[in-house]
């Protein structure tokens, strides 16, 4: 069976303003996405994350490539507002008070969609009442204006108002990174729980790693345009095989103070600009592995494991470096020894 | 006493290392004064900076004012950097504009004093408490773009701020804001300081906030989630550098955030902040061993990503008098009805951290 979305080479580039140089937004990614199957977008601001997000969505057209939905390949005059696709695929923003209108009613936000698709108000009003619980949001919110709610209960919306039109595909943009600690575990509970009862499959755009962890079935590493390094999301957390993600993953910090990331690869300064890029490998100003071939070319991909691409000449220096997979069994360990002394027996109720 | 010096040592992940802070001539007389007293080893000497109980309220029209800060008291000796956690809308960034004297309208103190090094910033008149903030008492502010002037050089806005408190020519002041990009690791400094803010990528601009921050050598620092807008591995670039700062330079500094992740790895305290109040101070070694307090235990659990152990710690809110004694009894797995008529105090543990709770978990 063919995957439901399957972006080949795709190219972006975005052209300044008198002169004759262009942003290198997107420099031929593909990837493809499994129904039902979550795969994460990871990479520093820059990286070209959005951008790959916002042409599936077809908010802005590719220079080059082909992104195929379910079959139908998608472009200028064929997009996500046309018959057969529109309300198929689904977004969710990183800014929930930004992206929700704040003269709008709770309940008419996560309606409006199925305005466009056609649907009476009878079955929208019931739709509405069905989506709403499933979310987590109460009949009274139904009433109020997204400004009377919190971040949680706002980014909750945007949950609802893609689910309405029940979706094969959610690309999630951020969804987490505006909100707090509590609030981030709530919505990530929640994206989980819906994936399972409705089989919608994610593109989750981020840069929290430790929520990418635990959502993702596939990672793919994103850095100036180009995925670095894509695999299944347990085999990557474990063992990256790519310089970048070595370095990404290990400046993730988890709360407890003896699980201090290792200093085995660090990568010195900020990414370059996607204006001139070099030749050859894009990390080569920061990677602490260089050598002259990767000045003068770009390394194909490498496949050492089935399922585990990887761009570098040096991944099997990479991978003797060994990683630091065991920190978050280890915290998990140690958060469940420390934290459930004292908790009462009676279990509290999920919101 | 040395002069300015253009020898700053860039920092290498290892171990950073920043030149100590160097005097300028024109203020030799207090600060070297000041300094020569009171050796920076001494071990039991005064907190740099103390709050007793300080209650911050903003008013409203025709409503009782709402409580931002309600009888919040800490210290913070030398030499430390001491993390601050709390959620959005706990009063964090209240307590650092209180610290800072900028509470914006219309909000006030109520209550309460704060001291810097000896000296109750109340009682100072206007023009020495400006001479002090921004000198010895400043805040890296999050939005490093929206801080920055548009129209000014990244290394006039350095200089600026030297010049405004030490009375130094141009070109001295100069020089030491190309030290400073130095010492921040801006790739091409002497580029840079021609640079305008929005020719900086958000990274480097707000390194440059960090360099205006201590430009003059502050003795406290006040960071108000100031790296929650960067990326990963820009953030660990911009930590290790406030630590090495703070280290080097025997400052201390109040890292305000909402990640208690980041705390437990740069911070050697912790202070917890819930609605207004402060719920929870403890060493890190301590309270990641055995946090007292039930909602800094709910805090941890969010990233245990364990939904078992989290419905747990997770009460639904509970409907409660509105003039309930204990703030987070609404949310609270471990309330009982004292909790809903006496308000808890601040009290010590065993484990040596201070709980306001009347149920903690002790070890």
């Amino acid at each position: 069976m063919a995957p439901l979305l399957d972006v080949q080479n795709l190219v972006k580039h975005f052209p300044i303003s008198g002169s004759r140089k262009t942003v290198q937004a997107l420099n031929g990614v593909s990837f493809t996405i499994e129904r039902g199957q979550t795969l994460s977008l990871v990479g520093e601001s820059g990286s070209g994350k959005t951008t790959v997000g916002r042409c599936v969505m077809g908010l802005i057209d590719a220079t080059d490539g082909s992104i195929v939905f379910d079959g139908q390949p998608l472009g200028r005059s064929h997009n996500i507002r046309s018959r057969g696709v529109r309300g198929r695929i689904q977004t969710v923003f990183q800014e929930p008070s930004e992206s929700l209108d704040p003269r709008m009613r709770v309940g008419d936000i996560l309606a409006e969609p199925l305005i466009y698709l056609g649907v009476s108000r009878a079955d929208r009003d019931r739709r509405m009442a069905e989506v709403a619980a499933r979310v987590g949001l109460s009949v009274t919110m139904m009433e109020q204006y997204p400004g009377e709610l919190s971040a949680g209960l706002q980014q909750r919306i945007g949950i609802g108002r893609a689910m309405i039109t029940e979706p094969d595909l959610i690309i999630l943009d951020e969804p987490t990174s505006a909100l707090d600690p509590t609030a981030r575990a709530e919505i990530v509970d929640l994206l989980i729980r819906l994936q399972r009862e409705t089989g919608a499959a994610y593109l989750f755009i981020s840069h929290d790693l430790s929520t990418v962890r635990f959502l993702s079935d596939r990672l793919a590493v994103l850095y100036l345009g180009s995925i670095v390094e894509m695999g299944d999301a347990r085999e990557v957390f474990a063992a990256p095989l790519h310089p970048y993600s070595t370095g990404l993953l290990a400046s993730a910090l988890l709360p407890h103070p003896s699980l201090r990331p290792s200093r085995k690869l660090t990568l010195e300064g900020e990414i370059p600009s996607p204006i001139d890029l070099p030749k050859g490998c894009a990390l080569a100003s920061r990677c602490p592995f260089v050598e002259d071939r990767c000045r003068s070319s770009h390394p194909a991909g490498f496949t050492p494991h089935p399922n585990h691409l990887v761009h570098c000449f040096n991944y099997e220096k990479v991978a003797a470096l060994g990683s630091d997979a065991d920190y978050f069994a280890r915290f998990q360990a140690i958060a469940k020894s420390v934290l459930s002394v004292g908790a009462p027996e009676k279990k509290g109720v999920m919101a | 006493m040395s002069h300015l010096s253009a020898a700053v040592v860039l920092h290498d992940p290892e171990s950073p290392a920043i030149d100590p802070p160097v005097a300028f001539p024109s203020e030799a007389g207090s600060r070297a004064a000041a300094a020569d007293i009171v050796p920076a080893t001494a071990p039991e000497e005064a907190p740099i900076l103390s709050i007793d109980r300080l209650t911050v309220v903003f008013d409203r029209y025709g409503l009782e004012p709402k409580v931002a800060l309600n009888e919040v008291e800490l210290c913070i000796r030398r030499g430390e950097m001491v993390g601050l956690v709390g959620e959005s809308g706990s009063g964090k960034t209240t307590l650092a504009r209180a610290i800072m004297a900028a509470i914006p309208e219309p909000g006030r103190i109520e209550s309460g004093e704060i001291v810097f090094d000896g000296k109750g910033l109340d009682d100072l008149p206007e023009e020495d408490r400006r001479s002090l903030l921004g000198r010895d008492l400043s805040m890296i502010v999050p939005n490093p773009r929206s801080e920055l002037n548009p129209v000014l050089t990244v290394g006039d806005q350095i200089a600026n701020v030297i010049r405004y408190h030490h009375n130094v020519p141009m070109k001295i002041a100069r020089q030491r804001a190309l030290d400073m990009l130095k010492a921040v690791s801006i790739p091409d400094p002497e580029r840079r300081m021609k640079a305008y803010p929005h020719e900086l990528s958000g990274g480097m601009a707000q390194r440059v906030v960090i360099a205006v921050a201590l430009a003059c050598s502050p003795r406290f620092v006040i960071s108000d989630d100031a790296t929650s807008g960067l990326d990963v591995t820009v953030q660990t670039q911009v930590l290790e550098l406030m630590t090495a700062l703070v280290r080097n330079q025997n400052a201390s500094a109040l890292f305000i955030t909402r990640d208690i992740a980041i705390t437990a790895h740069f911070c050697s305290r912790i202070i917890i902040l819930y609605a207004g109040e402060v719920v929870e101070i403890a060493d890190t070694a301590v309270f990641f061993d055995r946090p007292g307090h039930p909602y800094s235990i709910m805090l941890l659990t969010a990233f245990t990503h364990d939904p078992e152990l989290r419905a747990r710690w997770i009460a639904p809110e509970a409907e409660l008098p509105e003039d309930c004694a204990c703030a987070f009894a609404a949310r609270c797995v471990r309330r009982q009805e004292r909790c809903i008529v006496e308000r808890p105090s601040l009290r010590r543990l065993s484990s040596g951290q201070q709980v306001r709770c009347h149920f903690p978990v002790e070890a």
